[in-house]
C-alpha cells in the first residue's frame, strides 16, 4: 500500500515530466511553423506550371489588381520559357482585400477560367488591365468580357464563381499565406526560400542556373 | 519485481508507440497549417457552426499532439490512451453520420488538407487505432515513463497482463 505522499510526489513528477514534453513540443511546432516547414497546400493543376519533379519549384502568393504582381506575372512568364521543363510554378491567390475591393473576384474569376482550361489566357487579360478594373466601383464588366474573349461558357463560369467552394479555396490560400507571414504581394516561396517583389524575384532567378547544376540545394 | 516480459507487454508498448506516432503526426500537421483549413474539413461534417469548427480547429491539433506525445512516451497511459480511444470513436461517429446522410465529404481532415482517404477507408483505419488504443490502455505500461517514475528507477515491464 502507498503512502498518500508518495503517490502525490510521483504524480507531482509525472506532471513536471509531462509538462517539460508540452512545452518542448509545443516550442518545435510553433518554431516549424515560423520556418515554413508545413506542407506546401497543392494548387489546382491549372494554377501549376512546369514539371512537378522540377529542381527549382516557385510558389507565388499574388494579387491581380496589385501592379508589382502584374510584372512578376510578366517575368515569370519570360522565365518559364527561358528554363523551359526545368521550373516548376504555382501561382496563390493572395488578394489585398483591404486595398483591391476586386481582387477575391478577378481570383475566383481566373479560377473558374481555369477550370475552363484558360487560366493563364485569363490572368493576362487580368493583368494587363489591371488598371480600369482594379479601381471600379461597380462590379466591373470585364470579367465577364473577358470570358467572352476567350470563348468560355459564361453560365458555367458564373455558377462557378458564386460556388462556396470556389471562395473558400481562396481563402484557405490566403490564410496559408497568413500563416506564412506574407503581407505584400507578390510574395515568393523560391525551393522554400522567401523573396518578396519583383526585383527579389529577380535576384533569386541570379542563382538558377546554380540550383539546376546542384538539383535545387 | 522483475516480472517475465510477455507478448502482452510487448504489443502493449508497441501500440502505444504507434497511436502515439500517429496522433503526434496527426496534430503536427495541422498545428502548422492555417487553422481554416481544417476547419473546412470540419464544416464538411455539418454537425457544428462554423464558428465553433474554426475553434475545434484551433484546438483539436493541439491536444492530439499532446496527448499522442504522451502515449507514445507511457506518461499517465491509461489516462491518454482512453482519452484518444474516445477521440476516435467520436471521428468514428462523425465519419458515420456523414456516410448515412451522404455528406460530400472531400477531405476528412484526418492528416490535414493534402491527403485524404475515402470515407470507409478512413472508418476502417480508425477501427484499427480504436484497437491499438484498446491494446495501450489494457497493457501499455510497460517500459513507460510511468512505470519509471513509479518504480524510482529504469523502466521495468508493467504491472498488467
Amino acid at each position: 500500500m502507498l503512502r498518500p505522499i508518495t503517490l502525490c510526489r510521483r504524480t507531482a513528477r509525472k506532471i513536471l515530466i509531462a509538462g517539460l514534453l508540452i512545452f518542448a513540443s509545443t516550442l518545435i511546432t510553433l518554431t516549424a511553423r515560423q520556418l515554413n516547414l508545413g506542407p506546401d497546400r497543392p494548387v489546382p493543376a491549372f494554377r501549376s506550371f512546369g514539371p512537378k519533379t522540377a529542381s527549382i519549384q516557385i510558389y507565388e502568393y499574388t494579387d491581380f489588381a496589385c501592379p508589382a504582381c502584374k510584372a512578376a506575372y510578366f517575368q515569370l512568364e519570360d522565365m518559364l520559357k527561358l528554363y523551359d521543363g526545368r521550373i516548376l510554378v504555382n501561382f496563390k491567390h493572395y488578394p489585398l482585400m483591404s486595398i483591391h475591393k476586386w481582387s477575391l473576384d478577378a481570383a475566383a474569376y481566373s479560377d473558374c477560367a481555369g477550370e475552363q482550361g484558360k487560366f493563364k489566357e485569363y490572368a493576362a487579360l487580368l493583368f494587363e488591365s489591371q488598371a480600369s478594373w482594379g479601381r471600379a466601383e461597380k462590379k466591373p464588366p470585364e470579367f465577364t468580357v473577358y470570358a467572352g474573349k476567350l470563348k468560355l461558357d459564361l453560365p458555367a463560369l458564373e455558377t462557378c464563381v458564386n460556388k462556396d467552394e470556389t471562395v473558400k479555396r481562396i481563402k484557405l490560400e490566403m490564410a496559408e499565406g497568413d500563416l506564412k507571414n506574407v503581407d505584400a504581394t507578390p510574395t515568393f516561396f523560391i525551393n522554400g526560400k522567401r523573396a518578396v517583389g519583383a526585383g527579389q524575384l529577380l535576384d533569386a532567378a541570379k542563382h538558377f542556373d546554380n540550383l539546376l547544376k546542384t538539383g535545387g540545394k | 519485481m522483475n516480472e517475465k516480459i510477455g507478448l502482452k507487454q510487448i504489443a502493449g508498448t508497441l501500440s502505444r508507440l504507434f497511436l502515439g506516432g500517429i496522433f503526434v503526426y496527426a496534430g503536427y500537421l495541422k498545428a502548422v497549417s492555417p487553422a481554416e483549413e481544417f476547419a473546412y474539413a470540419i464544416e464538411g461534417y455539418r454537425i457544428v457552426p462554423q464558428w465553433l469548427a474554426l475553434w475545434t480547429a484551433l484546438a483539436l491539433p493541439w491536444l492530439e499532439l499532446y496527448l499522442g506525445l504522451l502515449l507514445a512516451a507511457g506518461l499517465f497511459t491509461r489516462f491518454c490512451a482512453a482519452s484518444l480511444g474516445l477521440m476516435l470513436v467520436g471521428f468514428e461517429a462523425l465519419l458515420a453520420q456523414a456516410w448515412l446522410r451522404h455528406l460530400p465529404v472531400l477531405s476528412c481532415g484526418c492528416f490535414g488538407a493534402n491527403s485524404s482517404n475515402s470515407i470507409g477507408m478512413e472508418f476502417s483505419l480508425n477501427i484499427a487505432l480504436l484497437l491499438s488504443a484498446f491494446i495501450s490502455f489494457r497493457f501499455g505500461e510497460a517500459y513507460s515513463l510511468d512505470s519509471a517514475v513509479d518504480s524510482g528507477t529504469a523502466a521495468q515491464p508493467g504491472r498488467d497482463g
